[in-house]
């Protein structure tokens, strides 16, 4: 049994429950004892008021009163002189015996008498019937009685044992409640002294796991620096080899080719900066401050124009202030993301917009709102749940390639700034258009 | 003679990238190695230098330190620091060490190329004569050219053009342009920007130059491919 509250209840419910089932037929005896010594009292009394006249009282020798059957036969020398055949030998006076007559079980008696002036021995036996029924009706009370009983002690001990163990069920409903990346210890110090030192393992874990995680996430982050500097040197090395190859057709290609690999390297590299910087579990909270989205998005409009540029993309903006708590870095990520994204799936001609602002009227949160819309070919409704999860990219797209990590750190970063992400159609229902939805400034 | 600029870099193929594209600029570049290197170069002669770039993560001492140092000396040489972590921190040290401008690794060749001759030209006397594509503009003589055609342009088309001018290649909002063209706090719509704009788009045809409209935003001047 791997369940502590049914082990529990076994443990408590069967002894218990035993106990009382004990009792219950000690009870019977004690009870029943007293009750068949009145029945034979009354049947001693019978027999000495027919003593007094012991030949009238044999018409007739066999009677039937009060559902019972009642012989009485007086007999002298083992001789009958008047009543019912066949009764049982006389036992001693004030002695009450059993017996069976007729087939039915009778209890009988005898007293002394004097028939026609001679000693005499009268007997009297008597059916049990009443006896029986009284023992079934006390058998069936005390049944009664013990099974209510018992089943009201087992519910007891149920609730008492649920009682109990609430301070288990809190645990693990905590536990439950946490998402994956909630590696907060334990409070320990509201828990009984039973689980504390469970809680205190479970922390030490926990703390073991965060710090690998920790680990992990650093090694990432210098890893992804690391990488920067070999990368800086490719491209410049390799923008000057353009220069000088210009006329050479094929060595540009080549270098053209060579370029965007690097291109792509260095956006690979940068998105597992972001992600290692956006994990959830990082207590980020400590730089959050008031940003301001127009600004943020100014500042990054240089490099947005210049890979607008690049591929013949009409890129436009509508900003209102609008201020945001958070960390301005993550932002920044989250806004390269949306734009690259855009900026990736749009088409050569194709228009992209980015817009932030208060929320519109009536939006569920009343904080700011940061939008990217593009004319591309969008993104059918079907698959936007799965565009933020990572490394799913959709449709094999000409030439745009991506490492399916854009949009999770934008969910990433989002979530941990409270805000949601809503991705719907774009103006006229071409294209795709994300909107992020900050929660209101704290005051 | 072009300008002199010092680069302070550990990595060898970075290094030989960077001084192959600033050779190409017509830019004289010395190479230092580590910090201590480069530490001892300005200690010698830190005025030589138009521009010193510089990498944080260096052997021996780091590029802080080395910024450090040339500010307790006393020494105003502009200092474009090259780092590969964009963390907030290294940025706000770095600036308050006393370097004037942070690049992040990997970076394009003309960002550069651009952000070295900001700092040369925010250091040294400013520029009385700019020029793009055929474009010349003369602060001495309050003339302006394309080829050798005289350019006829208003005042507010001037500060506007000049503004744009000196920010060839960069996105500036109309705000950016109201407040440089205007020092004193007149009061100018963004519309009238937009009006400028256009007037000197007509005049600026054949001169080289194209102004990209970034809407919603602003604009940028870029040299048109010939």
């Amino acid at each position: 049994m791997s369940s502590i509250r049914l082990r529990l209840l076994a443990w408590l419910a069967g002894p218990i429950v035993f106990v009382n089932l004990a009792a219950a037929a000690l009870a019977y005896l004690l009870a029943w004892a007293p009750a068949g010594l009145a029945f034979d009292a009354a049947l001693q009394e019978a027999a000495r008021a027919a003593a007094r006249d012991p030949l009238a009282a044999t018409h007739p020798a066999r009677r039937a009163d009060g559902g019972e059957l009642t012989w009485v036969a007086v007999r002298a020398g083992g001789r009958v002189l008047a009543g019912a055949p066949g009764l049982p030998p006389a036992l001693p006076e004030g002695a009450v015996g059993d017996a069976m007559l007729d087939g039915e079980p009778v209890r009988h008696t005898s007293v002394r008498a004097v028939a026609d002036g001679q000693p005499a021995v009268l007997t009297l036996a008597r059916t049990v019937r009443q006896r029986r029924q009284v023992r079934a009706a006390m058998l069936r009370g005390l049944v009664l009685l013990e099974s209510v009983c018992s089943l009201a002690l087992v519910g007891l001990i149920w609730v008492s044992v649920t009682n109990g163990l609430a301070p288990l069920a809190r645990l693990r409903a905590s536990l439950d409640r946490r998402d994956s990346v909630n590696l907060a210890p334990l409070p320990e110090q509201d828990m009984g002294h039973e689980l504390q030192p469970v809680a205190a393992a479970f922390n030490a874990l926990l703390e073991r796991i965060a710090g690998a995680s920790r680990a992990q996430r650093e090694f990432q982050a210098n890893v992804a620096h690391q990488l920067r500097t070999p990368l800086a040197g490719a491209r410049l090395q390799l923008e000057w080899l353009a220069e000088r190859h210009r006329g050479d057709s094929d060595t540009a290609a080549a270098v053209t080719r060579l370029l965007a690999t690097n291109e792509r390297l260095t956006r690979e590299t940068n998105q597992l900066l972001a992600l290692a910087r956006a994990e959830p579990s990082q207590p980020g909270r400590a730089r959050f401050a008031p940003v301001d989205l127009a600004r943020l998005v100014g500042d990054g409009v240089q490099s947005f124009v210049e890979r607008a540029a690049a591929r013949d993309i009409d890129l436009g903006f509508a900003l209102a202030p609008a201020t945001v708590d958070g960390d301005v870095f993550l932002l920044r990520d989250l806004l390269d993301n949306l734009v690259d994204n855009a900026l990736r799936y749009t088409p050569q001609g194709g228009s992209v917009t980015v817009r932030c602002g208060a929320a519109a009227a009536g939006a569920p949160a009343a904080g700011a709102m940061l939008e990217v819309e593009d004319d591309g070919p969008g993104i059918p409704p079907a698959e936007r749940a799965r565009v933020f999860e990572r490394f799913v990219r959709l449709a094999p797209d000409g030439g745009a390639t991506g490492s399916g990590l854009g949009l999770a750190i934008v969910r990433d970063i989002a979530r941990l700034h409270g805000a949601r992400v809503e991705l719907g159609d774009g103006a006229g229902g071409k294209g795709a258009r994300f909107t992020v939805h900050f929660p209101a400034l704290r005051t | 003679m072009g300008m002199r600029v010092l680069l302070v870099e550990d990595d060898a193929v970075l290094a030989d990238g960077v001084l192959r594209v600033l050779q190409a600029q017509g830019m004289q570049v010395e190479h230092a190695r580590d910090g201590l290197q480069a530490d001892a170069r300005l200690l010698d002669d830190a005025f030589a230098y138009a521009v010193v770039v510089l990498d944080i993560g260096l052997p021996g001492i780091d590029g802080f330190e080395v910024v450090r140092r040339l500010r307790a000396r006393g020494a105003a040489t502009p200092v474009l620091l090259l780092t590969a972590r964009d963390a907030v921190e290294d940025r706000v040290h770095g600036l308050e060490t006393g370097a004037d401008d942070y690049l992040v690794k990997p970076f394009a060749t003309p960002e550069l190329v651009a952000r070295i001759r900001a700092l040369a030209r925010r250091h040294a006397a400013p520029a009385t004569r700019l020029a793009l594509g055929h474009l010349i503009l003369d602060g001495d003589t309050r003339r302006a050219h394309i080829g050798a055609r005289p350019l006829d342009l208003s005042v507010r088309e001037w500060a506007v053009l000049e503004y744009l001018l000196r920010n060839a290649g960069r996105v500036v909002s109309k705000q950016q342009i109201i407040d440089a063209i205007l020092p004193w706090g007149d009061d100018l719509s963004l519309n009238a920007v937009e009006v400028y704009v256009s007037r000197l788009r007509l005049k600026l045809i054949g001169a080289g130059v194209a102004i990209r409209t970034i809407r919603g935003f602003g604009y940028m001047l870029e040299a048109q491919a010939a």
